[in-house]
Order: structure tokens, then sequence, then C-alpha cells
């Protein structure tokens, strides 16, 4: 009894415990608490982001915030001067570039391994191991060129062969990674995964530091997704390697060797993950001598941050703990906007949904700016295009903003030919105006949108039959298209090419049609020519979604890391996590 | 231990003319404990607060006012202050005293009703009968249940139940997955007492095994079945705002004590904006109490060997 | 009473096929799968289905069944999906950091809840029992979290005598004593309030059987015999007073290993009630199956031997 009712509690947790996982990368945003069990995929950083973001100042809700008062600093942070402690949720120990599980096992990833290109601070990428990148006219052929006399912890040098080792780890039969190089048309890539093939013809070591990729497809994201591949020694991980058998590969997932700025020296699990500095990295050895990432939870991550156990954390970013974390004093805050929005799905084969004027009209009749504001203050925003404010794709030219209007609302519903029946619901053919809803149960969000969805819409004539379910148990509805309406969230790429909204594509569970989308999004993935050009026609296609609505369009909220004052030089945006400006990092003395 | 250790057959009272009736000696008993009548009391007046109450109030379920009312704290207009949307808690409060004294007592007693009877039958067939129940019991220990609950969501929202009727399926739920402990208590009660000299009585009575389990047996476990149905009640009303997380059980805007307690989860709230969790918090204890202290009362009354 | 004993660890193998058929069809049940749960916006369905034919999640479960009981007959329990490790051995990790923080707490908590309860039963509706039970139910009708958060607010922030969470200070490489010495600090806190909570209701058990026993007539002529009150009290009445306790005895087996899931998370312990609730989450199918047999077993066992001890308390049952 003791143990059902505490397994019973500990949903509720799970619910109370925010979203504090996902940043800088792609994928679902984390809905599940913050058990980190949404990731980001590997390989899909390749946006090209040239808007800078808003200067600090001019928007409260976001930007970096230094601490008043360093002085208050506790002495457990103070005297620690050659460690920085990480707080985070507990990785699970699948410290693999190709096979890690979760977020968190993808930081200390970052922190031991290097890619050939790694995105910088505006969501753009650059070299990293990689000297320079040549791309063909005909965009077919990739010659990437490695920076020279780079080692391993190991001792031993970095060379291409690895970086063919890795493809033939992400594309033997058996690898059950998350990457899909599948998706990426390399030349001889089917023959070599559901063929005999031995090699994979289109990617060829020319020497040691020098590879050449040929794929039989280009698309806007082919350089950088080649290029966002990090490089193992095959010496180490490749000694019982075979074609079709992962298993040795397995028993390292927790011993990982790389060329990382930092070297993994313990990993108790459930506790934390202990570093020692690389003296040798290639990009100068990190000033802080000694890593620990420690596990921590949604309830001690302020606690821990305020008597100095832990110096820096992803916090929920709500009024309430920036407030808390400013009253601390000794705690600088830097807070982006999350790369993800909420939104409710509409069924778009029900018919009453596919009329555009009740689309818009149930946008105008929700209060959505009350919804947000009641559960993340200042720190979230309605949102009318489901794409990042600072993502190059961006646009909030010729956007309607649907203010909070229930008297528009009213008027699109009656265009429509919804009028209120006896009872006050309204009625169309002799059918009720009624909604099945389901919202995501581990969303802090359902707690307002329910009660005030319910409120509004009843003011609408419009009845709503809300439920919370599990996040799998929807899923599954949507899967199988038994629903109404459904709350969920979605987190973005930082490339804005995407399926959720193509018709048939394999995100899209909602039966969404619309072929300027379709034309756009197409074009956008086919054009070569860089951000700019694209932007272009992503902004078009934006102002199509934003006139049609395929989903309600909800809100984007803010992510945002509680730093100890005393830890300089960490370069953290929406786009780019901790991990990458770690070698640079100081600690004040 | 005499045979008085329960109550006569009903047949057997004739109440005009057998005015000391075990009946009326326990009700007799029960009201001179002045405890157990305070116990009463509380829980009607809770009953009627939460029942009669909200019709009082000048606010509206389905209000709420995010600009204006956000977390205020106690005041003249909101006497327990407001929570995130601007909504009067004290209303809240009485409409969640609804859901959650119905889901506590139901529950409780759905799970004490199934658990004792088999409980009681195991442990006085013994033998097949006991391997059999007690093995069931067994695996209904054994099975998870989480999952277990998110497949009853997921059902209960593919067969279109309405949100408001779940709040019965979760009494059943609730109910039917607790009755292994009480069971397994009583069954323990029943193996021990069936052996002592009063039911050896019984046999040479030649009574009918009906009789003896549930009329010379079963009383002698009530003590025990108090307990754990006070321990139950505080413990299905607080799970209670778990399950309706899964689909199962109420959903916002309805509010339950549990779901209020939980929603007012953080550090922060818990220091700065106690008018959240107080109340609710208090309800539960204040209730609990209630039935302990009537329960009490009650295994007072019933017990033969409390001589007054 | 050997035979029993034979006869019941011989009822325990059906009991327990009939465990892992109905374990089993129910995680089929679940809605959605270790991929859905992903819920990746780039992945696409052949990548879909080449990850599920890899977990052999694509297979008829029927089948799927057959494959999982046949492995798990002969000890292997699979891998666990998340952690790309054995199940048996993700077990191991961390069960046993679950299994400090409940031993002890089970050792205190049973000390506490005899005393109290039977000084409760004692000197019944005094000052002292009512203000027990007061606190038996303050307990209860607050949620764990709560208790856990107000001590860690009080002992680890204001007075700054203890750690708020984790099982060691982080990159401490201490050994021997001084391990010993961090891990007792880290563990003080969890330990405190999980005996908080289970000392609550065992209280309530403790005095109810101890309040129907010392009323019994023996007890009376115990005393009358001029026995000392303290051996009356707790060598005749308290154990006969063991029954209920001894039923509840048996449901602490699989608790010692089941994990404590919200201390877990409000302090940070490395437990496996936190990693077991996550595989239900995210439907890491191996490891909840894998973890929720082990259970069944303890539950078994568990029960089988406080069958055993009502034997011992009251010789008078007989069970055959």
């Amino acid at each position: 009894m003791k143990k059902r009712m505490s397994l019973l509690l500990a949903i509720m947790l799970l619910t109370i415990s925010v979203l504090a996982a996902c940043s800088g990368g792609t994928a679902e945003e984390p809905n599940q608490g913050d058990e980190g069990t949404q990731q980001e995929t590997p390989n899909t950083n390749e946006g090209e982001n040239t808007e800078e973001p808003p200067a600090e100042g001019e928007d409260e809700s976001q930007g970096y915030f230094e601490a008043e008062d360093p002085a208050a600093n506790p002495d457990t942070a103070k005297n620690r001067t050659d460690t920085l402690i990480v707080g985070m949720t507990s990785p699970k120990g699948v410290f693999n570039p190709y096979f890690w599980q979760t977020a968190y096992d993808k930081y200390v990833v970052n922190t031991v391994f290097d890619t050939l290109l790694e995105v910088s601070g505006d969501g753009t990428y650059t070299e990293s191991l990689a000297e320079s990148v040549e791309v063909s006219e005909d965009g077919l052929t990739y010659t990437y060129k490695l920076k020279p006399d780079v080692k391993y912890s190991d001792g031993t040098p970095v060379t291409m062969n690895d970086y063919l080792f890795a493809m033939k780890i992400m594309l033997d039969p058996k690898y059950d990674g998350e990457s899909d190089m599948m998706s990426l048309n390399i030349v001889g890539a089917d023959e070599y995964k559901n063929g005999d093939a031995t090699e994979i013809s289109g990617i060829k070591v020319i020497d040691d530091l020098t590879v050449e990729v040929t794929v039989t497809e280009a698309t806007a994201v082919t350089r950088d997704y080649l290029g966002d591949v990090a490089l193992l020694p095959e010496s180490y991980y490749g000694k019982d390697f075979k074609k079709g058998d992962m298993d040795s590969l397995k028993a390292m997932h927790d011993k990982p060797v790389g060329s990382g700025p930092y070297v993994m020296t313990k990993f108790s699990p459930g506790q934390e993950v202990v570093f020692e500095a690389n003296e040798n990295y290639f990009k100068g050895a990190p000033k802080i001598k000694n890593l620990v990432y420690k596990t921590t939870t949604e309830e001690t991550r302020l606690p821990m941050l305020q008597s100095g156990e832990i110096d820096m954390d992803m916090i929920t970013v709500s009024e309430d703990n920036v407030e808390e974390v400013k009253m601390m004093g000794f705690i600088d805050l830097n807070i982006f906007p999350t790369n993800g929005y909420g939104y409710v799905a509409f069924n778009h084969n029900l018919e009453k949904f596919q009329d555009q004027k009740v689309r818009q009209a149930l946008m105008y009749g929700l209060n959505r700016a009350e919804i947000v504001e009641s559960i993340y203050g200042i720190y979230a925003n309605p949102l009318n295009i489901p794409e990042s404010s600072v993502s190059w794709a961006y646009t909030d030219e010729d956007v309607e903003a649907y203010e909070f209007d229930p008297e528009k609302a009213k008027a699109l519903l009656e265009e429509a030919g919804w009028a209120a029946g006896a009872d006050g619901t309204l009625e169309k053919d002799g059918e009720k105006f009624t909604i099945d809803f389901s919202a995501t149960a581990d969303n802090p969000v359902v707690e307002a949108l329910l009660p005030i969805m319910t409120a509004n819409y009843q003011d609408l004539g419009i009845e709503i039959k809300a439920e919370t379910l599990d996040f799998n148990a929807i899923m599954d509805k949507k899967d199988q298209g038994n629903f109404e309406m459904f709350f969920a969230a979605w987190g973005l790429t930082p490339d804005p090419d995407n399926t959720v909204y193509i018709t048939d594509g394999a995100q899209n569970d909602t039966g969404y049609s619309n072929e300027t989308v379709d034309k756009l999004m197409k074009e956008g993935k086919m054009n070569l020519d860089g951000p700019e050009a694209r932007a272009g026609i992503y902004k078009q296609m934006y102002q199509e979604m934003n006139k049609d609505l395929p989903n309600l369009f909800l809100y984007q909220r803010r992510d945002g890391w509680a730093i100890n004052s005393r830890v300089n030089g960490l370069d953290i945006t929406a786009y780019k996590d901790f991990p990458f400006s770690l070698y640079q990092a100081e600690l004040e003395q | 231990m005499s045979l008085e250790a329960a109550p006569l057959d009903m047949k057997t009272q004739v109440p005009a003319k057998q005015p000391d009736s075990p009946w009326r000696i326990a009700i007799r008993r029960f009201t001179r404990n002045r405890l157990a009548v305070i116990g009463l009391l509380i829980l009607v007046v809770m009953v009627l607060f939460c029942v009669v109450g909200p019709w009082f109030s000048p606010y509206d379920l389905l209000e709420y006012d995010v600009k204006n009312k956000k977390n205020l704290a106690p005041n003249a207009e909101h006497w327990l202050g407001t929570d995130k949307l601007g909504r009067d808690t004290l209303l809240r409060l009485m409409l969640a005293g609804r859901i959650s004294l119905l889901v506590g007592l139901v529950a409780t007693a759905i799970s004490i009703l199934i658990g004792a009877t088999l409980g009681a039958l195991a442990g006085f067939y013994r033998r097949f009968a006991d391997t059999i129940i007690m093995r069931i019991a067994d695996v209904f220990m054994a099975l998870p249940t989480l999952p277990i609950l998110i497949i009853m969501g997921a059902i209960l929202s593919d067969l279109k139940v309405e949100p408001k009727h779940r709040v019965y399926f979760l009494m059943l739920i609730l109910g039917v997955l607790g009755w292994t402990t009480i069971a397994r208590l009583v069954r323990g009660q029943i193996l021990t007492l069936r052996e002592q000299e009063f039911m050896q009585a019984t046999e040479a009575l030649g009574l009918r095994d009906r009789r003896k389990i549930f009329r010379h047996l079963m009383p002698n476990t009530i003590p025990i079945i108090i307990v754990t149905a006070t321990l139950g009640v505080a413990g299905a009303i607080i799970a209670e705002s778990a399950l309706s997380f899964l689909g199962i059980g109420v959903v916002p805007p309805t509010p339950s004590w549990g779901n209020m307690i939980t929603s007012a989860n953080s550090l922060i709230d818990f220091r700065r904006r106690p008018w959240l969790w107080i109340p609710p918090g208090m309800c539960i204890l204040i209730t609990v109490v209630a039935i302990n202290l009537i329960g009490d009362g009650l295994r007072d009354a019933l017990d033969p060997k409390m001589k007054k | 009473m050997k035979q029993y004993i034979i006869r019941r660890l011989l009822q325990m193998i059906p009991t327990l096929i009939g465990i892992s058929i109905l374990v089993f069809a129910i995680s089929s049940m679940v809605p959605g799968d270790y991929i859905t749960a992903k819920n990746s916006p780039s992945m696409t369905a052949e990548k879909k289905a080449e990850l599920r034919a890899i977990y052999g999640l694509d297979k008829p479960p029927v089948e799927r069944y057959f494959t999982w009981a046949g492995n798990m007959a002969v000890g292997n329990l699979g891998d666990s999906l998340q952690h790309k490790q054995p199940v048996t051995k993700v077990i191991n990790t961390y069960v046993w950091n679950s299994f400090i923080i409940a031993f002890f707490s089970l050792i205190f908590s049973w000390i506490i809840a005899v005393f109290t309860g039977v000084l409760s039963a004692k000197f019944q509706y005094s000052f002292f029992d009512k203000m027990v039970t007061l606190l038996v139910f303050l307990c209860m009708s607050l949620p764990s979290f709560f208790i856990g958060l107000l001590l860690i607010k009080v002992f680890a922030l204001e007075l700054g005598w203890l750690p708020i969470g984790g099982m060691t200070t982080a990159g401490s490489k201490a050994t021997g004593w001084g391990y010993f010495v961090d891990v007792l600090e880290h563990s003080f806190l969890p330990i405190l309030v999980l005996t908080m909570i289970s000392t609550g209701s065992l209280t309530r058990y403790f005095r109810t059987s101890m309040l129907e026993v010392i009323r019994q007539d023996y007890i009376r002529t115990a005393r009358a015999k001029g026995l000392k009150e303290r051996t009356v009290i707790f060598k005749h009445a308290l154990r006969n007073a063991m029954l209920p306790a001894i039923t509840l005895m048996g449901f602490e087996l699989p608790a010692l290993f089941g994990g404590a899931i919200i201390l877990e998370k409000v302090f940070v312990w490395p437990g496996i009630g936190q990693v077991y609730l996550e595989s239900i989450t995210v439907r890491d199918y191996p490891f909840m199956l894998g973890f929720t047999i082990f259970l069944a077993v303890l539950t078994l066992i568990g029960n089988l031997i406080s069958d055993v001890l009502y034997g011992a308390a009251d010789p008078r049952i007989r069970l055959k």
C-alpha cells in the first residue's frame, strides 16, 4: 500500500517538475517532466542564425542578468577554487556520441568528444575538428579536412579513418541509436546497410586528414549534417567491432575516450560524473581543472545553488524562480527562448475543424495571454507561427496576433454557420458543438489551460469535455487519429525544415493538408543558397500557416541557466549548449 | 472470552423485551463516548461545509481573473486568498471537499468490503480457499499499479466516458487495487481467532459457517479494520489527485483537496503562499482525525470486554 | 511445517507464471512504446520501423512473451533500452542505494512504533496518546515531499547542518571512514522522512493490537500473579499483539528493494524507484518487466515468511 501511494504521488511530482531539459537542440520539448526523455537527435543542429537575440534591457523576459551581490557567495562555493560543479538530471550512462539516449547523456558526450563542425552561439556551424569544408559545384561532393596533430586523450592521433568508422557504426544494420544517416542519401549507404557491401562506396578516406563524401541528392542541411559527426578512436572502440554486432561497443558506453576538453574519470550512476581537464585539448587547455556533473532534481536545483553545492543548473523559468534566484544575489541568469512551443492540435479529418473560420474563431476566442501569464508570468508569450523568435526563419511581418476577442470569434462562428441552439450551445445541421479535449498531464500549463479554455469556449457556446492523459496515451491516440483536440508541445530544430505540417508527413498525424505549405516547405528544403534566400520562402509559408492555423499555436516559453557569479566565460545560447564553451570558462578566485 | 464477543443474531432480538441488546449497548456506549461524538459532529460539519457551503459563495467555479487577482493573500473579499488563476481558494476548498470526501470514503469502503470478506473466508476455511484467495492477493500485490492506471485512463478515454463520471471509476479502481492489505491482515487475525475457545463454543452450538464468520469472527477484527480504514481514507484522498493526471480522476477546473495541495508544490509556494496548501491540508487532517475518533468510539462500543 | 513451506514454494511457480502473463499483457496494452515516447520530430517512418525491428517491438505479443519468458527462465532479463545495459546490471547498480535507506528506516520505524504504540495503548486517551495520534495523522495529511522540503529548508538551508541532497559530496575522493561519514550525512534526512512516514501507520496498528490484548483475561491473570508490569506488557502482551505486525512485516520485503520514488527525487538519492518510474514513462519494457518480476518474487517470499511466522507467534495457528 505504502509503495502504491508513493508511486502515485510520484506521478504528481512529474508534473510539478518542469521541463528543464532541452536546450539548444531539437526535437520534442521535454514534456515528460524533467526526466529528459525527449531528446535532441544527433546531427540536426544545422540552422544558420543571422539574427541577433534582443539586446539586454530591451526585453525583460530574456537576456543575461548579472548577479547584484556577488559578495554573498557562500563559502562552500568560494572555497572550491579548481572545480566547477554543474547540476543536471541524472545521465543514464550511455556516453557514446552515436548511442546517447537522453539530453544529459549528450551533455557528457559533448564534453568528452568533438565533432568536425560544431554549433556556435547564433546557430550557425563553424569548424571544430575540421580545418575546412569544400562543397562541389553540384552540391553532391563534400570534402572535409581535419586539423593536424589533434590527439585523443589516450594519445592516439585523430584521423579521418575514424570518420569512416563512425559512419560504419551509424549505418550498421544493427545500429540502434537515433542518428539517421540514411536520410542524407550517401552513395553506397543502402548497399552497406541492407546488403553485403563491406565498405561504403560514397565515403573515401583520401589521407589521414581528408575525407570525401558523395551523396545522390543534396538538401540545405547536408553539409552541416555530414559535418556534425563526433570522432572517436577506432583503435579503442573498434577492437572487437564487426559489422552486424554492436555488443562490443555497448561495454564501452560508460568508459568514453575522445578528444574533447575534459576526460571522464568516474561515473557514479544517479550521483555524478567526474571529469579532469584534457591538458592537450586542441583549442587550448581548459582553465578549470576539475569538472563534476552532479545529479539534481527540480526540487533541489534552487536550494543547491543557494547553498553553493552546485555552481550552475538549468532552471524552470517562471516568475517565482527568477525572483528567488535574484534574491540570492550571487547568481547570474541567462534566459533565452525555448526551442519549442506549446500547441493545441485539431483533428483535421473532423468536419467541424475543416473550416478555416472555425479554427480562427477558436484562436480569437481563447485567452492565450492569460494562460501563459498565470503559469510563467512574463517568461512566455503567445505564439502565432510555429517558429522560435530567435530563428533566422522567424517573421512577424503580416502575421495576425490573434489578440483575445470573443466578439470576433462569435462573428466568425456565425459566418461558418454555427448558431446558438435552445440550450445556448452552438449547433449546425443538428450537430452540437462539443469538443473532446485531451491534455498531456505532465505539463504545468494544463492547470491554467483547462479552466480558461473551458470558460472561454463556454462563453462562445462550445462545450469542452476535457481530460488529462498520460503523454504516451495521447501520442497513441494521435497515431490512430482517434481524437478531436489535444494539447502537447513540439520541440524545434534549428533548421525550419520538418514534416509536421506537410501532407502525409512522417510527423503529421492530424490530417492537415495545405498545398501552399507543402510547396514552400519543399522549396525551402531544396534551396542550397543559404539562410537569407531560404528565409524569404519560409516567411511566406509561416504567413500562410498563421492564416490557415494547422494548430492553435499557444506559447513559447523561456529556458534559463542559473550560474554562480564566480563562473565567467561561458557562452550559452538557445542553440549552443554549455559544454561547447566549457574549455574557456574560468573561476573567479 | 465469551459468546458475547459478537452481537447476537437479529432474529433473536426482540427489542421491546430485550432493551439491552448488543446493538443498543453499542449505540449507548458510542453516544457516551464524548470524543466519538465530537468526531461524528466534525464529520457532519465537514460534509455540510462542502455540500452547502458553495451556495453561499459569491464566486463561480469557472470564474478566473489572472490580471487582477493572481495569488492574492487572504483578505476581506477572499477569506482564504486566491490561486495563480485568481480563483477563490475558499470556494475551491468547499467544492474540492465534495470530491475528496466521496472518493476517500467510498474507495476505502470498497477495499475494506472486498478485503475483509475475502480475508475472513481465507482465514476461516484455510486449505483450498486460503490458497486460492491468497494467491490471487499475491498476484494483485505483484501487479504494477501505474501501468494498469495508464491503461484504465486510455480505455476510459477511448470509450468517451464523460470526464465528470470518471470519478466513480476512480473510486472503484482505488478500492479494487487496495484490498490486498486488509485481506491479509484480517486473514491473519481470523487464523488465530478461529482457534480460540469461543469458536469451539460456536462449534458445539452447531452454528452455520456464515454466522460463525460474520457474527462471531469478523466483529473481532473490527479494530484492525478501523485502523486500516482511517489510514486508507487519507491515502485515497491524496492518491486521487495523482490518478486524475492519468485520465481517471477529476479534471481541472474541478478541484479536489489532493490536487489543490499538489498544485502548490514548490519550495516557493510552500513558503510564500501558505494559503494555497494549508487549508486543504487541514481539511484532510480534520477529516482523518474525525474518522479516527469515530473509529475509536466504534471499537470501544463494539468491544464486549469493555464494561462500563 | 516443512511440508507446508515446500508446498508453498511449489505454488510459487504457477503464481509466478500467472503474474508474468498478466504483467506482460499489461505492458503490451499500455499505449505507446519506446519509440512513440521519444516523439522525435526528425525521425522518419523508416527509421521508426527499423528501431522497432531491432528492439523486437514489431512482433506479435504472444511471440514476444515466449521469447521474454524463455530468456527469463535462464536468468536473462534482457537489455534496458534506455540504459543500453543488461537489466540485472541496472537493478544491481541502483537497488542497493534504495536498500540502505529502506533498511535503516525499517529498523528505526519498527522500534519507534513498538514503543509509542505500546505506550499509547497502555495510556489510552492520555495526553501522550492524543499527541501521538495527532502527529501520525499530520504526517499522513501532507504529502511526503512537503515534509521533505520543510526539512531541507530547516536543516540544510537555514541551519546548514546537513547537505541538501545526493549520496556523497560532489567530486569527493574520500574513502573508508571519510566516505562512510559522507554517506551518513547525506542519508540522514531521507532516512528521517521515510521513518516518519512509515512509523505513523505502524504505530496505529501496534496501538490497536495492544489495546485488544491488554484487556484480555490472561493479562489480568499475569498481573494478578504479581509479574512486573514491564514483563507483562513486553513479554506476554506484545507477543500476542504481533500478528498484524507479522503481516505488515511481510509487506516490508518488497518495500526494502522497491525504492521510495518521491524521497529519491526530493533528496536526489540515486535509488531504483526513480529509474523504475522513468522506465514506465518512457516505456523501457525490458527494465519495467524485469523489475516488476523481481518485486513480485520478493512479494511472494515476504508473504510466505509472514505465514510461517504466524505459527511461531501463535502455535495454535496450523497452516497446512
